[in-house]
């Protein structure tokens, strides 16, 4: 581990910290000086509609994308580790979970395997009985439909078992990448409501990149608006970003 | 007669199935779940024949039992073979065409690998069991066909629960839908299919095994089976072990009723008109994904 890593007297504190990243695709450059911070406990926002980068920084968080500058490092219980030098495997077992961008569930597998699919690390295996009743007990339709294939269901119910398979990593760090996309508006409030729920259940830490303002900021702390791969504002407090003009103007339509 | 000829024929072809299903389990297994055409694999289920064959005859003990001991050297094989075909194909993107080619290859290598050392001759295996035959009224139970044809069951129900209830079988079944994810799970791909790989592999060792109780064998007698395990493979319906299963007794019962009453030669074509006939039905085999 890097020299510069100090350890961190707190045992249960579990943050993000990127700072500084430029990242992109060949030679397509889509984050540019990107700087964020997660704290432990909280739910941050990052905002910014279709094709700003949302997505490319939580693939550089989980490793698929490799920063070309910059650090990421994360805390989880009070121990930091410098996330450009793990591969996605061993960071998803450090205890950080994606919810990916369209699913990504295993559509041929029932319910209960893509739930148990996601417990099969063997930190998560020790708590595979209480969490898989908690996932059943949080989203009944789940446990309606458990041997049913997941890619069977509707939209909303698949965004249930993403979210349902993510929590059976067990993780310290939930990242959610646009859970609203595809549902109707009364899904999309469904769904943010569970991320709270879960949140407040596991004492998770959030980073929800999301393009619907409105529904986002409902359970965030703090928000960033990301426009063409950089952080335009930072807000400090959901407050903060409703009543910021640029952002009444372009996104929230008022 | 008429009856018990197609009693017989029957039970002949239900034990002909049950081996049919442990040489299609590892197609199943690595093409099926991990869309590696791995046309290669008849020509180590004879490279297993071979083995159970030199022990067999050398030191006596059963081949089956041979077969059994060899299962670790054949999964280490298969380790060897997937971490080859991984490098130099699947992880540039490859792995469709050129890796056809590369499992073609293998299968000729093995097959003149086996020549050169055992020659062109049939080889067949000596057992306690290979003569005797079980008889209950008119039906009868040549011993050389029940065992493998057992044996090849337990091998089935194994696999099946190794896929179905164990973290590693689930992650093999989900592996072709979606690597990416998995590594989500904190589950890595490479590994899962390694590890699958292997397990194909390791069967061609016991049904290898099967093959030399049941019939003499040949280094070239592996060509006979390549077209047979994708046929049963595909109207089994890709990644489904059951699927595999009822589909390897399906076209062992009918190949056997068209020999004993129509002729060897038509076997063939009447399973493979059956399998055209399904795949038109159901595009997806009889228990596909």
């Amino acid at each position: 581990m890097a020299p510069e890593l100090a350890p961190n007297p707190a045992r249960d504190a579990n943050s993000i910290a990127v700072e500084g990243i430029d990242a992109g695709y060949g030679l397509v450059r889509v984050l540019e000086d990107v700087s964020l911070k997660v704290d432990s406990g909280e739910t941050v926002a990052l905002l910014g509609t279709n094709g700003n980068g949302k997505s490319t920084l939580m693939k550089c968080i989980m490793g698929w994308v490799r920063p070309s500058k910059g650090s990421i490092v994360a805390e989880i219980d009070g121990e930091r580790h410098d996330l450009t030098r793990l591969s996605t495997v061993q960071i998803v077992d450090l205890g950080i979970a994606l919810v990916p961008e369209g699913r990504r569930l295993f559509p041929r597998q029932t319910v209960e395997e893509n739930l148990l699919l996601g417990a099969s690390r063997p930190k998560a295996r020790a708590h595979i009985k209480t969490n898989l009743d908690f996932c059943f007990e949080t989203f009944p339709r789940l446990a309606e439909r458990r041997h049913q294939q997941a890619g069977s269901m509707s939209g909303g119910e698949q965004q249930m078992l993403a979210l349902a398979r993510a929590l059976m990593t067990n993780p310290r760090i939930l990242l959610v990448d646009e859970p609203s996309v595809g549902l109707s508006p009364l899904l999309v409030g469904r769904t943010i409501d569970a991320i709270k729920t879960l949140k407040e259940h596991f004492k998770l830490t959030v980073l929800m990149a999301e393009q619907n303002f409105t529904q986002a900021l409902r359970i965030a702390d703090r928000g960033y608006v990301i426009v063409h791969g950089r952080i335009e504002f930072e807000g400090n407090s959901a407050d903060e970003l409703n009543n910021n003009d640029l952002i009444r103007q372009f996104y929230l339509g008022v | 007669m008429q009856f018990d000829l197609l009693i017989n024929a029957i039970i002949a072809g239900l034990m002909l199935g049950a081996f049919y299903a442990a040489v299609t389990a590892g197609i199943s297994i690595s093409f099926g779940m991990l869309d590696i055409v791995n046309i290669a694999h008849p020509g180590f289920i004879i490279l297993g024949s071979y083995i159970a064959y030199i022990v067999n005859s050398r030191l006596g003990i059963d081949p089956i039992v041979v077969a059994v001991l060899a299962l670790p050297v054949f999964y280490a094989l298969g380790a060897l073979v997937y971490g080859i075909y991984f490098q130099s194909f699947e992880k540039r993107g490859q792995d469709s065409l050129r890796g056809l080619a590369f499992f073609f290859g293998l299968l000729f290598v093995t097959e003149v690998m086996l020549i050169l050392v055992f020659g062109v001759d049939y080889r067949s295996v000596t057992t306690t069991y290979v003569g005797g035959s079980i008889n209950i009224g008119p039906m009868e139970f040549p011993l050389r066909m029940l065992v493998p044809a057992v044996v090849s069951l337990g091998m089935f129900a194994a696999l099946q629960l190794y896929m179905s209830r164990t973290f590693i079988g689930r992650a093999v079944m989900a592996v072709s839908q979606d690597p990416q994810a998995l590594e989500l799970m904190a589950v890595d791909p490479t590994r899962i299919k390694r590890i699958a790989f292997s397990l194909s592999m390791a069967t061609c060792a016991m049904a290898g095994a099967f093959l030399i109780v049941i019939q003499p064998v040949l280094p070239s007698s592996g060509r006979e089976y390549i077209g047979r395990v994708f046929a049963i493979c595909v109207l089994g319906g890709l990644g489904s072990l059951p699927g595999t299963l009822i589909a390897a007794l399906l076209i062992g019962v009918i190949e056997s009723i068209a020999t004993t009453f129509y002729g060897p030669s038509w076997a063939p074509a009447v399973s493979f008109g059956l399998l055209l006939l399904t795949l038109a039905v159901r595009p997806s085999g009889l228990l596909g994904r």
